[in-house]
């Protein structure tokens, strides 16, 4: 009796006449999408490859090492193809300089504008978005639709129960809805061996986990359909309250709970932070001149009633002395600097990092905020991108700033200029040793952040658990509900 | 069941059915009546009168407010799927899957009836039988008439081979022919023995067949006779007498309320 009601179910699927149309439509945007993200990758790819040549470059040509600047460039990652996430949005370089702070800046879509307006089709788009339609389009009359056609007063003049009914008919929806849908999932997986796009088996992993996270999200679609079918008693009324429910679940809750956690939690723009480190490091310098003030003023007072014969004999024992007590306390301030900026860059992202944990639990009373985020996740394309690329980065700073004072150290020279002027030969400026190329060969090389699986499919758990529950839950409702429908 | 002591347990029995819908209708009212193996019951009632609301009580569509409606003795409200195993049904407006063949859906709703040993010749017979051209057999629902999806239902009933049967002027959207060849078909199968319960407008064919008709209005039974009572009876007069004396609310006399125990 199941199977047969099962089959029953797949076969009014696949002989309608507005499954092949929307089938070919899902089939062909699965396969453009996942040919536009080879593409975009592969462009990425290539940028990322002619940046660090350029770097490279730069190195080599520096003439001083005082004059070496890295420039790092974000790596791209092959699962992006699927899910684009943040990818267009956030920077691709930054520079690693002693004179300013690690910042990712030129995103994709900074440079190419056009392309942000709608921003790209990925595959969790197509997810999203229009799959989720097409369970919508095969449910919302699951039952009631049934009703109207009297096929159901008919199958139930026999003896069935209710519940097998149902689970017949959602099994047999689950099957005729994603089998097909798989094909051009598979296609799509083909066209990245095709392409030879170097996938890792985690990333294999992250792509099947992707897969397996789009057919729960499927699934919820479908139950929600059928739920909302067995819970009214026309299908015209039943469309559109899905409507109404994709509508806000799917356009409007996840903003809306970003927008609220931008409310509740305030956070200090970018601008802002720097505006605050530039006032402490404008007191932070002020308090040492003032205090340098002092301190000479003080040495004045130590050399008080000496001859000049003394005092000079006094100045030459001690410059070496207070040569090296101001460095240090130049250095102080450096430091204190560096302490202060990172304390109140560690402190907003904490806040940030709130306001992210609000805003994603609010957006997740739509589960399609749920699928967005550990699709992302999964990806590697979330909004932790941005941040593990910069901390990994400043992490290198560090290494790469003590590299090279070691460098300056041993070279001696204090790896600036000197700017002579001479009445013959003019200004001449002096860059210490221009002649010869500097060994590199022992600077620290940069490594893009690595993804771990608990980055990735470990951090997705939650919303794969949280699909799971909404979708036993949508479909006890409909048990439920269908229990007590009224057949005629 | 009047003159014969020995008859055979009923196959559809309502005692004592009351149905209040929840806005208060009152659509059916002690409503009492029995069909036996071989028998055609024909419930005769104007718009309203509560003959759907009978026939979905002995399918479990409704819930009785009280009373019972017992097919083959096993109440169809309590256990609606031991009871449902020994009864078919043709609605007054037979709709299948538009998308599937005649074949195809007699298939699908056959084998939901638990007879899944048919072959294609079995259902092409029973198509046959209930009159459908034997072209249309492969074409979709879709594309048939009012009536051709009747007679699609009727064979599907057919071919449930239940001993009860439940027919919702299941003569509505055939035409004159093909109304003629159902009461003929109905009478054949009340001969295979069949106990069969119809609601229907159709007075002259009721009189024809009927083993017993019953008239309801609002609810309730009016009026119950045997073939041998209405013989030489003009029925649609007596239909019209009834209806008129409920409605002008008078007290029916003895002589017409022929309650039978
Ligand atoms: N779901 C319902 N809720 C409320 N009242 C109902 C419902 N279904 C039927 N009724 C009422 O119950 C009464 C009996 O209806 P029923 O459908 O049984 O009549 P019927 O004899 O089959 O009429 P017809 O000849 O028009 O088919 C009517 O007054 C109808 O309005
Ligand atoms: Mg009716």
């Amino acid at each position: 009796m199941f199977s047969l009601l099962l089959q029953k179910e797949l076969k009014n699927i696949i002989t309608s006449p507005k499954f092949t149309a929307t089938f070919l439509v899902c089939s062909l945007l699965i396969l453009i999408s996942v040919f536009i993200g080879i593409n975009e990758y592969e462009n990425a790819v290539a940028q990322y490859q002619a940046n660090q040549e350029i770097a490279r470059q730069n190195i080599a040509e520096a003439t001083s090492w005082g004059r070496v600047r890295n420039l790092l460039h974000r790596e791209p990652n092959p699962v992006q193809i699927f899910v684009s996430g943040v990818h267009f949005d956030v920077g691709r370089l930054s520079n690693i300089s002693d004179y300013n702070d690690v910042k990712l800046v030129r995103s994709p879509y900074s440079d190419e504008t056009l392309f942000a307006i709608f921003r790209v089709i990925d595959f969790a788009f197509i997810v999203q978005i229009v799959l989720s339609l097409f369970a919508i389009l095969f449910t919302y009359d699951a039952i009631n639709g049934e009703r109207e056609q009297g096929t159901l007063k008919l199958a139930f003049a026999n003896s069935i129960s209710r519940a097998k009914y149902l689970i017949a008919k959602f099994s047999g929806i689950w099957l005729g809805l994603i089998v097909p849908l798989l094909i051009p999932i598979l296609l799509g997986m083909l066209m990245l061996i095709a392409f030879k796009v170097p996938l890792a088996s985690t990333d294999w992993l992250s792509i099947i986990s992707l897969v397996g996270l789009s057919v729960l999200y499927i699934s919820l679609f479908i139950v929600i359909g059928i739920l909302v079918s067995a819970i009214t008693r026309s299908s015209s009324l039943s469309f559109l309250l899905l409507l109404v429910i994709w509508i806000s679940g799917v356009l409007i809750v996840p903003r809306l709970g970003v927008m609220a956690a931008g409310q509740i939690v305030q956070v200090e723009s970018v601008a802002q932070i720097e505006a605050k480190q530039e006032a402490f490091q404008k007191a932070r310098w002020d308090d040492y001149s003032a205090e340098l003030t002092e301190v000479w003023q003080e040495r004045e007072a130590q050399m008080e009633g000496m001859s000049d014969e003394e005092r000079t004999a006094y100045r030459d024992e001690m410059e070496w002395t207070w040569l090296e007590e101001d460095d240090a306390s130049r250095k102080q301030v450096q430091s204190d600097i560096i302490t202060n900026n990172r304390r109140l860059l560690e402190e907003s992202q904490n806040r940030k990092k709130l306001q992210e944990q609000l805003a994603f639990n609010i957006a997740r009373i739509s589960p399609v905020a749920s699928f967005q985020l550990a699709a992302m996740k999964l990806a590697g394309t979330d909004v932790g991108l941005k941040n593990r690329y910069e901390t990994s980065m400043r992490l290198y700073k560090d290494d790469f700033s003590e590299y090279i004072q070691q460098k300056e150290a041993e070279e001696g020279g204090h790896g600036g200029f000197n700017i002579s002027i001479d009445s013959e030969q003019g200004v001449q400026i002096d860059f210490g040793r221009n002649d010869q190329t500097l060994d590199t060969s022992e600077m620290p090389q940069y490594q893009s952040p690595e993804l771990r699986l608990q980055d990735t499919v470990g951090a997705a758990l939650f919303d794969f658990g949280f699909l799971g529950v909404c979708i036993v839950l949508g479909f006890g409702g409909s048990v439920l509900a269908f229990m007590r429908y009224d057949l005629r | 069941m009047q003159n014969s002591t020995i008859q055979a347990a009923p196959l559809l029995e309502a005692v004592e059915l009351t149905k209040v819908y929840e806005d208060g209708v009152k659509a059916l009212n002690n409503l009492n009546l029995v069909v036996r193996e071989g028998e055609i019951y024909a419930m005769l009632g104007g718009n309203g009168a509560g003959k759907t609301t009978t026939i979905n009580a002995f399918l479990d569509f409704i819930q009785p407010t009280s009373g019972k409606a017992l097919i083959n003795g096993i109440d169809a409200n309590a256990l609606p799927l031991e009871a449902k195993k020994h009864v078919a049904f043709v609605s007054e407006n037979v709709q299948l899957y538009p998308n599937f063949t005649a074949m195809q859906n007699l298939d699908f709703f056959v084998r939901l009836g638990g007879k899944s040993h048919y072959e294609r010749l079995d259902y092409e017979r029973a198509l046959h039988r209930v009159g459908l051209q034997s072209e249309a057999f492969d074409r979709k629902l879709k594309d048939f008439s009012k009536g051709m999806r009747q007679k699609c239902g009727i064979a599907i009933a057919i071919l449930k081979d239940a001993p009860a049967i439940l027919l919702d002027e299941p003569t509505s959207g055939l035409d004159p022919k093909a109304g003629k060849e159902f009461t003929r078909l109905v009478a054949e199968l009340r001969d295979e023995g069949k106990a069969i319960l119809m609601s229907t407008h159709d007075i002259f064919r009721a009189k024809e067949i009927a083993d017993y008709v019953g008239i309801l209005n609002n609810g309730e039974l009016v009026a119950e006779k045997t073939k041998a009572e209405l013989e030489g009876v003009n029925l649609e007069e007596l239909y019209v007498e009834y209806m008129a004396g409920y409605m002008d609310e008078a007290p029916v006399s003895g002589s017409l309320s022929n309650n039978l125990s």
